[in-house]
């Protein structure tokens, strides 16, 4: 019973620091359930995936009704990321425990250097760069007329979408990375259509989490008729993580993030040494 | 032809929101009965099995609740995109309508892959 309810308790700080920081969770729940009670990666994988379906659906559902997601272009970049979990998936089930453990180390380190990189970026924003980021009001609302080029019917209100084929890329990449190591792939997903594709950062943040839900569903089928899903493992963990994301939700107006990041980042380099001694054998 | 999008938009919203939530609920329901009867998550658990869920349903046994809990979160993306097609064949958006069945397809693919594995 109290196995139980660590692992409960292990999934809401999961989602409460998922939820705070925008990750989605899954980033945590691997370490904790490999680190912490002695999983087969794999098996973290499967129920990591299964987190990332719930808190996605339950986040994308409100940017949908909220108007804040753009369904269009995450329909057409979630049909890349679903190829991408495909193949993925496959080879997740190829690769040995130390090999998809060395991945997840190196996902780690990127995830901490890149939140690094959005802390400097966030004490240096200047007023300028803020405006950057808002809808360009002279572009075409919200509309989809008929015989547009796709770029034009793949942009959202007040912005136009450039580089699709880039974006196309990096959603395959981000798909194959999702099924490897449980994550949603945002960390990919969100880069991708800010900085290559132009879309403003909380529209790429809310398409992300749309598409996450996809992207994680269709490696998860994988996973669940290959054995991969332990659902006894699963049960305490996801309802841990739903409660732990809709209290960081409710909570995030009142917490610096800055400190809760530079927190977090220590934590995933911690969890990053410890995940490449376990791939190196020395642990 | 932007207002029925819109609408699309905010029932799919809503499909995802209620999806999830009730997925949830069943898979709490499943972990409620399995801390209840004493076991451990860690404990062997059994594989997949759709033809074992019904029975396990009405015998109250956890392993029914939690399978179809996890069904239904991995489920609920996949019924998102099949409202799609169907929202935006009827609003006259063929593309879009194409893009949905396609992303459908790689699904079927996910699920040919996992089932010629398993």
């Amino acid at each position: 019973m109290e196995t139980g309810f660590l692992m409960l308790a292990a999934g809401s700080m999961a989602g409460v620091f998922g939820s705070l920081l925008g990750l989605g969770g899954g980033t945590l729940i691997v370490p904790l359930l490999t680190l912490g009670f002695g999983l087969d990666v794999r098996v973290a994988v499967g129920v990591s995936l299964v987190s990332v379906i719930v808190t996605s659906g339950a986040s994308a559902g409100v940017y949908l009704q909220r108007n804040t997601a753009n369904l269009r272009l995450g329909m057409v970049l979630e049909l890349f990321t679903a190829m991408g979990a495909v193949v993925g998936g496959a080879i997740a089930f190829l690769l040995d425990e130390r090999t998809l453990e060395g991945l997840f180390a190196a996902l780690l380190v990127y995830a901490s250097l890149s939140m690094l990189q959005r802390a400097r970026r966030d004490a240096s924003a200047t007023t300028a760069e803020a405006a950057a980021d808002e809808p360009d009001r002279s572009a075409v609302e919200g509309g989809s007329p008929a015989g547009a080029s796709p770029y034009e019917r793949l942009s959202g209100p007040g912005y136009h979408i450039r580089n699709l084929r880039a974006g196309a890329v990096g959603s395959v990449f981000a798909g194959i990375v999702s099924a490897l190591t449980g994550i949603g792939g945002g960390t990919v997903k969100v880069p991708v259509m800010h900085l290559v594709m132009g879309v403003p950062l909380r529209v790429s943040t809310a398409t992300s989490n749309l598409m996450m839900g996809i992207t994680a569903s269709t490696s998860s089928i994988v996973y669940l008729l290959r054995g991969g899903i332990d659902p006894y493992v699963a049960g305490p963990t996801v309802v841990g993580v739903f409660i732990g994301a809709s209290i960081g939700s409710r909570v995030a107006h009142r917490i610096h993030v800055r400190v809760i990041r530079f927190l977090f980042v220590v934590v995933l380099l911690y969890t990053a040494f410890e995940m490449a001694r376990r791939a190196l054998g020395v642990a | 032809m932007a207002g029925a999008t819109r609408s699309l938009e905010i029932a799919i919203g809503r499909l995802l929101t209620i999806g999830t939530y009730a997925s949830v609920g069943l898979v709490a329901l499943g972990t409620i009965l399995l801390i209840g009867r004493g076991s451990s998550p860690l404990d062997a658990a059994p594989t997949f099995d759709l033809g074992r869920v019904p029975g396990d349903l009405l015998a109250l046994r956890p392993d029914g609740f939690l399978w179809l809990g996890i069904l239904g979160v991995i489920v609920t993306p996949a019924a998102r995109v099949v409202a799609a097609l169907i929202g935006y064949a009827r609003a006259g958006e063929q593309r879009m309508a194409l893009v949905a069945g396609a992303i459908l397809v790689v699904i079927a693919i996910g699920v040919a892959t996992g089932t010629a594995a398993s």
